[in-house]
Formats: C-alpha cells, structure tokens, sequence
C-alpha cells in the first residue's frame, strides 16, 4: 500500500501525487491531511485512499468511481456532484455533505450539518448520526436516510429525493409529505443499514419515517399560496 | 377622454391578470423598459483629426485577437474576436440552436458557453472554444464534460434576474431535458439562487482552487456577476482568484423569469462597467484580471463603447438568438397565437417559439437549421468585429482592446457622471468638475 505525508505539501501536490499513484495501486494511504481543503478532488480511478485524520473543504468533490475513507472529520462539500463511488467519513461532516451528487455512496458515521444532500441528483446519503437544517434542499433524485434526528426545515421543496429518518422531524420542510413504509423501504433500509453501519449503530428498520415530496411546489396552482408564500 | 398616468392601460391589464391568476407574471427576453437611464447611446466616440492620426479604416491592421485568463490558468483562452456566445442552456435553448451557435462561434474564431443543464456533446462536439458553466442548480454537472471545457464559469448571478436562481417551465421541461438535469419530466424548474456548497467570498476562494484541482489547474475560472453591487462584487471576486470577471448588466436576457425581476433589479450595463474597472484599478488588478462585459449588448458601437470603457472581451445572448430568426416575420400564426408579433415577441418561457430556437418541442426546433444558422451567428460575430475595428482604426488604435476612455465624450450628464469622462463640450471629467467646485 502506497503512502502520502501530507505535512509540508499543498493540496495541489497532494492531489498530483495521489493520482499518479492511483493510476498503478490498488489502495493508497493519505497521512497528516489537517484539514486541508479540496483533498482527493476529481479521483476518476476506480482506487482507495484512505486519509488519516480529519479532512477540509470538498474531500473527494468531483469523483468519479473511487472509494474514499476519512478516518476523522470533513469540511464543507464533502464529495459535491459525485459521480459514482464511495466516501466514508467515520467522524462528522461540516455543511452541504453529499451537495449535488449524482450517483455513488456518502457514508457519515457522526453528524452532518445543514444543508446535507443539498440539490442530491441521485446516489445515496447515509448519516449514521443527526443531520442540520435543510438537510434534503431541493432534493431531485436518489436517498437520504438520516439514523438520528432531522434539523430543521428537513426535505424542503424536493423532487424525488426519498428521505428516512430514524429519530425526530421536529420541523419538516416545506411540502413534505411522512409516508409509511412499504415492504421495499423496510428491505432497502436493513440492506442498507447492515452493509454500512456497525452493530450498535443501527436502529431497526421499523423505527424510519419516510419524508417525500408533497409535489405542491412542482407546478404552481394558486390553491396551494400558502406552500408557496412559506417557501423557503 | 384621458387614461390615468398612473394606472397606464398595461397597469391596469396586469393587475388584471394578477387578481384572475394569483401569481407575478413570468416571461423571457429581458427587461421591455423604455430606457430612461444612461445608455451606451449616451456615448459617442471621438475619432482622430489632427491631434491623433486614424488607421486607414479598410485596410491596416487591427488586431482582434483576445487572450483571457493568464492570472493563474496555464491554458488560457485565446480567441479570434472579442465577441463571444454568453451561457443559455440546453432546455431554454433548442438542441438546433445550442448547435447553430456552437458551430457559428466556432467559425467566427470565438466561443460559446453551456448555461443551466450541462453540456450537451453536440455543443462541444461544434465547439472549438466551450466555457462550462457551474451554476448554483449544477444541473447536468460532470466532472468529465468539465475537463472538456476550455475555461470554468462560476456563475454567482445574471444580469437579467440577479439574486435569483433559473427558471424552466414545465413546457420545456421535456423527457430528454429531464433526463439531462436529473428532474421529472414537466415540472416548473425553479432553481435555487444559491450554490449548494459554498455561500460567501471566502469559501468562494476555496470553491475556486476545488475547480483549478479538478481541471488541473488548466483552464481559467471565470467567475460571473449579475449587476449590483459591481465595484465591491469584482473587488470581492477578483480577490478570491477569479482569472476572468464576467459582469452581466440589467438589459441581460432570459429565457423565462418573473418579469418584475426583469424590470426593478440591478443595473445598467453601462454602469456596471465602468464600476467594474473601478474596482480592478483599486486592486491594481485591471489587465492582470480580465473582464467580459454583458448585458443587452446590441452591435459593433455598444461593444465598442463597452471595450473603451475597461471591457476585454464581450458576450451576446439576445443578439445572437436574434441572428437566427428571434423575432423575424416568420410562422406569423404562431407569432399570433402567443399573443404576439414579429418584433415583439417574449415568449420564450413558453416553450412555443415560432422559430425553433426557445423550444423543446421536435416540429418547432425543425423550423430552424443548423447550418444556415450556424452562419448566420458567424456572419453576425464577424459583422460586429468589422464594426469594432472600425470605430477602433478611426480612434488610431491598431488593437481594439487599446480603446479607452479618453476615446469617448458622453452626450448626457447621467452618462458624464456614470462614466466620469467629460461631457460633450466640456473640457472636464463631470468629477473633476464637482471637485472644483465647477
């Protein structure tokens, strides 16, 4: 397994160095990254990268089809407009996790703050903790599910993002709607849950609210003003 | 008989409409104001006489070619002609008319730009200059088309409807358009105004070099401004590593936006430029960070007045649409059943433009050919050239981006004191005059 050290190097020659390395191993690992931003942006090989510590702004932002671990934290846009792939963030994730993308896995075993899944095209958003508020935002395609509570303003606005959450919605966003499970939430869910979360991380499937899309904000209908009017 | 001049007939039509259907109306083009504010109209140029000696206007060389985005990119744009095809995306636009100005920019020696929605291949495919836009929706975004691009446009606003995202009605949003953008199909697309990652200057800084990392630090980042608070927005946008400032003027065009945002946000082209290259001049940035100046520009004399004023390059939509066939007298039925007439037409939002350039629809995007134009957008983009370099050789410049101020006079006071040279007749700058005391 190859070896970075971040310590004395700027992102852009870090991000140099992993790509050439990506492109003859099969597994790399990222030491001392500090928090420094826009690390392991646009990986378009299909490798690992494992960073030791805690990452800034835009880790693996722009990727497509590699498989990423933070083993500490990560900043703003953590794997915005991913294609495909996996990001695993074992710590927590600062805003606008998982904005944007496309396709692929974010899997955050804290907390996600605000703003998680922002503008979501496709691909899942796994948050083994709580999330911030407008979690969801105009949400177009693909999943978000939540394992603890939802900030405020959750789902606002969507398309056909489908959200689950197993703790509270205290404050569900503007045109939402909480649907029962049906028999293919309640597989995706343990399917899901078991493959990325230990043990004693999870919540039982039943436990999950399902949060859609109301659709009152799809098309404008002046009986709806009021949807409209609170929009945020 | 007097109507009111308050509640004018087309007042008392739209609260009309407003009290039958409960919501702002919405359409596209751009703002239909009479324009009482300064205008490049307000501007005339000065040519040589005996103090300056002209180029001969037909003959002697007067270079075009216009390089953008040597701050920091290691490929910077290099273009044939500062006149260059704004975004307008693949969804207001027809895939006829995204190919006709791809392939017209392309035969002109300039570049076009992707819009709301992503890269359609034909584009690039047409394309011997693509800038890729980023906008805050990042419909359609993928990391592969970027590397594609020739430069990154980070759009924070546009000059039709700054502070506010794009808008798509569900007419247009068509099976293959939300394909593209990841939405179902015939819904209203109202997208959001700000990007989902970043929110101000500062994290911009990082959003930047994130764009640099991912084209391997390449191609220019341009980063585009609707007109508001120009002087600190350029400063702010400038600072945080922009190589290329767009600033995008209220007479911007749209394909379709609530009209109020149309008529009562932001301002004049011409004033946006010239705050602009205030505000590089400050940093001691004017030259190094390049600027595009859009916004209702219309030909040759507007470009011209905009260069002299602090742009380096210029972008068209509106004009170039209407160089193929936007508003000609054509398919008059449709024209009518819009509501509408050839030369006043604004229906873009509709998805029914008679014309084949703002629809989605199969039989109506036929009415236009690429080919033709594709050289229709050429002939366009090299008239207006020729036009530049004429008012450019009469002022003695061998280069049109060596036009400047002192090449002007204003023919309004507003224009005096927007541009702060001097007016017509008078020997001083309306400035200098007010800080004498004059």
């Amino acid at each position: 397994m190859a070896a970075i050290d971040c310590a004395g190097r700027p992102a852009r020659e870090i991000n140099a160095r992993i790509r050439e390395l990506l492109a003859r191993e099969e597994q790399i690992v990222v030491r001392n990254p500090a928090g420094r931003h826009n690390l392991g942006v646009a990986l378009l090989e299909p490798g690992r990268v494992r960073f030791e510590g805690s990452v800034g702004y835009y880790c693996a932002g722009l990727s497509d089809g590699a498989t990423v671990e933070v083993t500490g934290s990560a900043g703003w846009g953590l794997a915005e407009s991913m294609l495909s792939g996996e990001v695993v963030v074992r710590g927590n994730a600062g805003n606008s996790a998982g904005a944007a993308m496309r396709g692929g896995r974010v899997i955050v075993h804290g907390d996600a703050a605000a703003r998680a899944g922002v503008s979501i095209k496709g691909g899942l958003l796994l948050i083994g903790g709580d999330c911030g508020y407008m979690t969801g935002f105009m949400g177009q395609k693909g999943a978000i599910i939540v394992c603890g509570d939802a900030g405020e303003g959750f789902a606002d606005s969507m398309y056909e993002t489908v959200c689950y959450v197993g703790g509270t919605v205290r404050d569900p966003g503007n045109d939402t709607v909480v649907e029962d499970l049906a028999p293919g939430d309640l597989e995706f869910l343990e399917t899901t849950l078991a493959r990325h979360l230990p043990q004693a991380a999870r919540r039982p499937a039943r436990d999950f609210k399902k949060v859609v899309s109301g659709r009152k904000l799809w098309n404008f209908d002046r009986r709806d003003w009021r949807v409209w009017q609170e929009a945020l | 008989m007097q109507a009111s001049g308050v509640f004018e007939p087309g007042v008392i039509e739209e609260i009309q409409r407003k009290a039958e259907t409960g919501i702002y109306q919405i359409r596209g083009y751009g703002t239909l104001r009479e324009r009482r504010w300064a205008t490049f109209d307000d501007l005339t140029f000065l040519p040589c006489s005996l103090t300056r000696v002209p180029l001969e206007g037909y003959r002697e060389k007067c270079s075009t070619r216009t390089v953008l985005g040597a701050r920091y990119a290691s490929r910077p744009v290099e273009l044939e002609i500062p006149v260059m095809i704004t975004g307008m995306s693949w969804g207001a636009l027809s895939y006829n008319a995204k190919a006709a100005l791809a392939r017209g920019a392309r035969a002109a020696g300039s570049s076009n730009t992707t819009g709301d929605g992503g890269m359609l291949m034909a584009e690039r495919e047409n394309s011997s200059t693509l800038i890729y836009e980023v906008l805050p929706s990042r419909y359609g975004v993928n990391v592969h088309h970027m590397r594609m691009a020739d430069a990154i446009e980070l759009t924070v606003g546009q000059g039709a409807k700054p502070g506010t995202g794009g808008l798509l009605l569900g007419s247009k949003v068509s099976e293959v358009i939300a394909r593209q953008r990841d939405l179902p199909v015939g819904v209203d697309q109202r997208s959001p105004a700000r990007h989902p990652d970043f929110l101000g200057p500062d994290d911009m800084i990082i959003k930047i070099e994130e764009l640099r990392e991912a084209t391997d630090w390449r191609v220019p980042i341009f980063v585009k401004l609707g007109a508001t608070r120009v002087y600190d927005d350029v400063k702010l946008a400038a600072k945080a590593g922009a190589d290329v400032v767009v600033v995008d003027g209220m007479e911007g065009g749209t394909g379709a936006s609530p009209a109020i945002l149309q008529e009562h946000t932001g301002i004049p082209t011409l004033a946006a430029v010239c705050e602009a290259r205030r505000a590089l001049e400050d940093m001691g940035l004017y030259g190094e960070v390049q600027l595009i100046i859009a916004g209702g520009i219309r030909d040759g004399a507007d470009a011209a007045k905009a260069m002299a004023l602090g742009a380096d390059a210029i972008y068209i939509g509106t004009a170039a649409l209407i160089g193929l066939n936007c508003n000609r007298a054509l398919y008059l039925e449709d024209y009518r059943a819009l509501g509408a007439e050839p030369g006043c037409c604004h229906h873009c939002h509709t998805g029914r433009c008679p014309v084949g350039i703002t629809t989605q629809d199969p039989e109506l995007m036929a009415r236009l050919d690429i080919d033709p134009g594709a050289e229709r957008v050429a002939n366009l983009l090299r008239a207006m050239t020729l036009e530049i370099q004429m008012l450019a050789r009469a002022c003695g410049k061998s280069d049109v981006h060596h036009l400047e101020p002192e090449d002007l006079a204003a023919l309004s006071m507003e224009a005096a004191a927007v541009c702060g040279i001097p007016l017509a007749g008078a020997r001083r700058a309306h400035e200098q005059r007010a800080a004498a005391g004059a």
